[in-house]
């Protein structure tokens, strides 16, 4: 699997963001000038005409999402590069979906996942992307345009994000089959999920999903508790077991459901978990302390179990991985010289700072090619590439990760993304399917 | 004329707190009743009239499980909170001659009730984990074989953590009742051949009634209402009422909340109408 | 002869109500030694050497999160609920002296307020505030939401307060021919003012460490147990544990504070009544 390759993979299609684009963008630019000379005349920003991109500089823009992405290292960078203030607030997934709708104008940035977009977007609180605004648009990989890694793969079950990564039109808040000019979410995250190990405590070799319901296992194990996610995982532990064999995993029938929780709900009682987790910190807290030695984890939570010395391998399994996918949108009221802000802020976003930040912590950036020239050839290799790594790999923080020699867990890029069964996902039977969750959660 | 003038008076002075009864309880309250009657989809609240709210949770066995969970640990925090309660507030009261020393005593017991619940709570876990202190300690002298498992997310550590963050609240209306009874009764009853049993539970314990309604009424409300200590300590394993409601809140099924808050809220009233039949709160304070 | 009686169980009361101190303290304790983890320690035991990192961590920026900003709002929510919940709990409990209509109503109402479970506020408001089209922030929702809970219970003290209270001072000073207002400010304020500061210290220990009510009413910002309840879920350090420590020394800085404030106040008090 060679760069040339990846960064192939990223291109999109001609028609998205070629010459029909083009006039309309260049519109736009003078359409925000004309927006921020407004600003200034109207006396929102004090001081003297300034050029565009400087006047960016006195705006606040409050960001929320998960703490996965939320970090405040991010600030700090966008401050320094642009000049705007980020406020960032951290919740967990759950927090951040009923944020998002119920109290649209405490936000100007929403941070989110794809699947909690499926949720939010409809609602009206949010307003689509103008792409010819952005530089770096075609620079985003085209899982999340045409929803294909490579020419001939074939699209994981589930809210895959290009299924509801474009809506019709400016004003719409219905999805498109194809991609339009206007998105949703701009990508940002992604990665491939699938079950954590403690390899010192567990004496066989972990190849499928079932594994977690071995009952030599027991009182050991931990799935996690975000219905939208934690269904998914049950499902790919289910078909493991071949207990269920879905139609669709992403879109379950009743009987579907029922018959998935009815499993959970026969393992709870006879004792197969010992915690369920909500954020994935609580995840490496369960694993570092020895409560549990297999659950349902994220990437960058076995790196910070190993960082305390604990061995723990993120195990890849026969049967493919779980994916998830994030971005980042603007809310309904955003206008004028904030919406000027947030367009240059996603850009930037998009610009390779933050990939590469990102990446360090072993997730995918949205835009993989620009990342690259803020990462070392090493750190490329090991993160992209699969391959050895030839010095140590340390994280953003500068704490060590891995030894050099060291080779990530499922290896390259292909290898992980090109394997992905499902994607985390809202069904047409959400209400019923959480009505469910909570029963086995209560159970 | 006079009369009216100073009655005026009260009104006015009873203005700030009756606006915020108003706004921040008489209102919200409505609110969740009138919500409970919509419904709801993935991301919005539809306005209906609709019973399906009420229906699925009174016909669910999961609101059913949920309240008798609910139920065993709220009695059981309340039995122990009681007793502990009681005795401590007994010794403080009884048994310690010195005012300052009392004083000294008791403020020893409020400090740790000042640290956030939320840090107090999960500061039970490095103790109580498989590989926590509590577990070392038995497994290093030999008295287990294995680490014991429901020292931690279980019941037990549910209301192990309810008990160390809600005693104060029955210690001090106790505590509080007892200082107000005259020692001259319990000589006397000692005096008449009483012993110290007799003495608590016929003299002490009917004085400082009101003492003991209070604690339970701020014991019960705690617990009932409770979802994070449910859920952190359980380690996510066992759902309450308020965990109920909190899941509901989160995956953003108002209505379905709203509802399952409606019937909590008449439980609760209920509950406490009854407990208010045994004493009169404002003239026993 | 019947104090010697009452002796009897001393001891045993005396070894459970240590054991009951253990009990209380043990946990804080836990953190505090273990919130001086080495830079590479954990959550949990064995120490990974000593230092006071996590102390310092704590005022450096975190990976995500405000702890600087949330403390700051928690402190500012806490005095202005404090401050307003003294003065209309002493205002209510003022009025509630004399009879009159709708008196039974709104004690009943309180009393509803306070053994209301905290979700079932929170949720209340927070669809409230919703369906008017408002904002929720910590200085306006929350901050309703804090009051359901301080003033109830600054009221019931206040009853206490006054239930004790002998009006013969008041009718001395009336009779002396002190206005309403001199009345109120020399007699009545001094007498109660023990009160009052129980009350505003409770006032403030709840809000300051109120959760409940908080989650679905703060708006875009954290008060200090939202955040340390996000800290719970993002964070894996013993900075965490720092926090807790740290937030126990300042309560009980805020303890001693106001008992020397009580003590000053009580010798002042009495030098007053020494010099004629």
């Amino acid at each position: 699997m060679s760069q040339d390759d990846l960064t192939h993979t990223s291109e999109v299609p001609p028609s998205d963001n070629t010459s029909p684009e083009n006039p309309s963008r260049r519109t736009l630019i003078k359409a925000a000038g004309a927006a921020s000379g407004l600003a200034l005349g109207s006396g929102a920003i004090t001081g003297f005409p300034m050029v565009w991109s400087q006047n960016i500089k006195n705006v606040t823009l409050r960001q929320f999402g998960t703490g996965v992405s939320n970090i405040n290292a991010i600030a700090e960078k966008a401050k320094e590069d642009l000049g705007i203030n980020l406020q960032l607030t951290a919740l967990d997934s759950d927090a951040v979906a009923q944020r998002a709708v119920t109290q649209p104008k405490s936000y100007d940035i929403a941070d989110i996942e794809y699947w909690i977009g499926k949720k939010v977007f409809p609602a009206g609180v949010m307003q689509p992307l103008d792409i010819s605004r952005l530089k770096n648009f075609d620079k985003i990989s085209s899982l999340f345009v045409t929803g294909k890694l490579t020419e001939d793969s074939t699209i994981a079950q589930g809210t895959a994000p290009h299924t509801v990564g474009f809506v019709e039109s400016k004003d719409s808040t219905k999805f498109a089959t194809e991609p339009t000019n206007w998105m949703t979410l701009i990508p940002t995250i992604y990665n491939a999920d699938t079950l954590g190990i403690r390899p010192d405590l567990i004496d066989r070799p972990i190849k499928n999903w079932k594994d977690i319901m071995d009952p030599a296992f027991k009182g050991k194990t931990s799935i996690l508790n975000i219905p939208s996610i934690g269904i998914m995982d049950a499902a790919m532990i289910c078909e493991s077991m071949g207990e269920i064999q879905y139609a669709d995993k992403g879109n379950m029938t009743r009987e579907e459901i029922d018959k998935t929780i009815d499993i959970l709900k026969e393992a709870k009682k006879s004792g197969q978990f010992r915690a369920f987790w909500k954020s994935f910190d609580e995840s490496v807290n369960l694993m570092a302390s020895g409560e549990v030695v297999i659950q349902s984890m994220w990437s960058p939570a076995v790196a910070a179990v190993r960082a305390k010395g604990i061995p723990c391998i993120y195990q890849p399994l026969e049967e493919g991985y779980r994916s998830w996918g994030g971005g980042i949108g603007l809310a309904k009221h955003l206008s004028g010289l904030e919406l000027d802000a947030a367009y240059e802020y996603i850009d930037w976003y998009l610009s390779g700072w933050v990939g590469a930040y990102l990446m360090r912590q072993g997730y995918y950036s949205a835009a993989p090619s620009t990342s690259k020239a803020f990462m070392s050839e090493n750190e490329w290799n090991f993160w992209m590439e699969g391959k050895p790594a030839t010095a140590d790999i340390l994280s953003p923080e500068g704490k060590l990760m891995e030894k050099a020699g060291a080779v990530r867990d499922g290896g390259s890029y292909m290898e992980r993304m090109g394997h992905v069964a499902c994607w985390n996902s809202v069904m047409d039977e959400n209400k019923y399917m959480i009505r469910k969750w909570n029963e086995f959660i209560a159970s | 004329m006079n009369i009216s003038v100073r009655t005026l008076r009260s009104y006015w002075q009873i203005t700030p707190l009756s606006l915020v009864l108003l706004c921040f309880l008489v209102f919200p309250i409505l609110t969740i009743v009138i919500v409970s009657f919509w419904d709801f989809n993935a991301y919005q609240l539809l306005p209906d009239f609709t019973f399906d709210n009420y229906a699925y949770s009174l016909t669910s066995d999961v609101t059913l499980k949920a309240y008798i969970n609910t139920f065993f640990y709220a009695i059981a925090t309340w039995l122990i909170t009681l007793t502990l309660g009681f005795t401590v507030a007994y010794y403080l009261a009884f048994h310690i001659e010195s005012n300052l020393m009392r004083n000294l005593l008791f403020i020893l017991c409020t400090i740790p009730f000042l640290t956030s619940n939320i840090i107090r709570m999960i500061s039970w876990i490095p103790l109580l984990g498989r590989n926590g202190l509590v577990n070392g300690l038995l497994t290093g002298s030999g008295m287990v074989d294995h680490p014991v498992e429901w020292l931690l997310y279980s019941d037990f550590s549910v209301i192990l953590a309810f008990v160390h963050l809600y005693t104060l609240f029955m210690v001090v209306p106790i505590f509080n009742a007892m200082t107000r009874i005259d020692k001259k009764l319990i000589e006397a009853a000692m005096d008449a051949g009483a012993s110290t049993l007799q003495t608590i539970f016929l003299v002490i314990v009917p004085l400082c009634k009101s003492g003991i309604v209070v604690g339970t009424v701020f014991i019960l409300t705690l617990v009932m209402g409770d979802f994070i200590t449910v859920r952190l300590m359980s380690g996510g394993l066992s759902a309450s009422v308020g965990v109920l409601i909190y899941n509901e809140i989160s995956l953003l099924q108002y209505p379905a909340a709203a509802a399952d808050a409606v019937i909590l809220l008449m439980t609760i009233l209920t509950i406490f109408s009854i407990l208010f039949r045994f004493v009169d709160i404002k003239k026993e304070l | 002869m019947a104090t010697g009686q009452r002796k009897r169980g001393f001891i045993p009361l005396t070894l459970l109500f240590s054991a009951f101190l253990v009990f209380l303290y043990g946990p804080t304790l836990t953190i505090g030694i273990l919130s001086f983890q080495g830079p590479d320690g954990g959550l949990t035991f064995p120490m990974n050497g000593v230092s006071i990192h996590w102390f310092k961590a704590l005022f450096e920026e975190q990976r995500v999160g405000d702890f600087g900003g949330s403390l700051g709002r928690s402190l500012l929510l806490g005095l202005s609920v404090t401050m307003l919940n003294t003065v209309f709990a002493l205002l209510a409990a003022l009025g509630y002296r004399r009879a009159f209509k709708g008196a039974n109503l709104i004690f009943y109402l309180s009393l509803i307020s306070l053994i209301l479970p905290s979700i079932l506020i929170s949720l209340g408001i927070g669809i409230m505030f919703d369906r008017l089209g408002l904002s929720p922030h910590w200085y306006t929702s929350a901050f309703g939401a804090h009051m359901t809970w301080t003033l109830p219970f600054g009221l019931l003290i206040m009853f206490a307060v006054f239930n004790r209270f002998d009006k013969a001072y008041e009718a001395a000073a009336a009779d002396m021919g002190a206005t309403n207002w001199q009345t109120f400010k020399y007699v009545v304020l001094p007498l109660v003012l023990p009160g009052l500061i129980g009350v505003s210290l409770f006032s403030f220990t709840l809000s300051f460490d109120e959760f409940s009510r908080t989650i679905m009413t703060s708006g875009t910002f954290n008060t200090l147990p939202l955040e340390i309840f996000g800290m719970t879920t993002n964070v894996t350090t013993p900075v965490l544990y720092a926090l807790g420590t740290f937030t126990t020394a300042l309560s009980f800085l805020a303890i001693l504070t106001s008992l020397l404030l009580i003590a000053a106040n009580r010798h002042r008090q009495s030098r007053r009544a020494d010099t004629p």
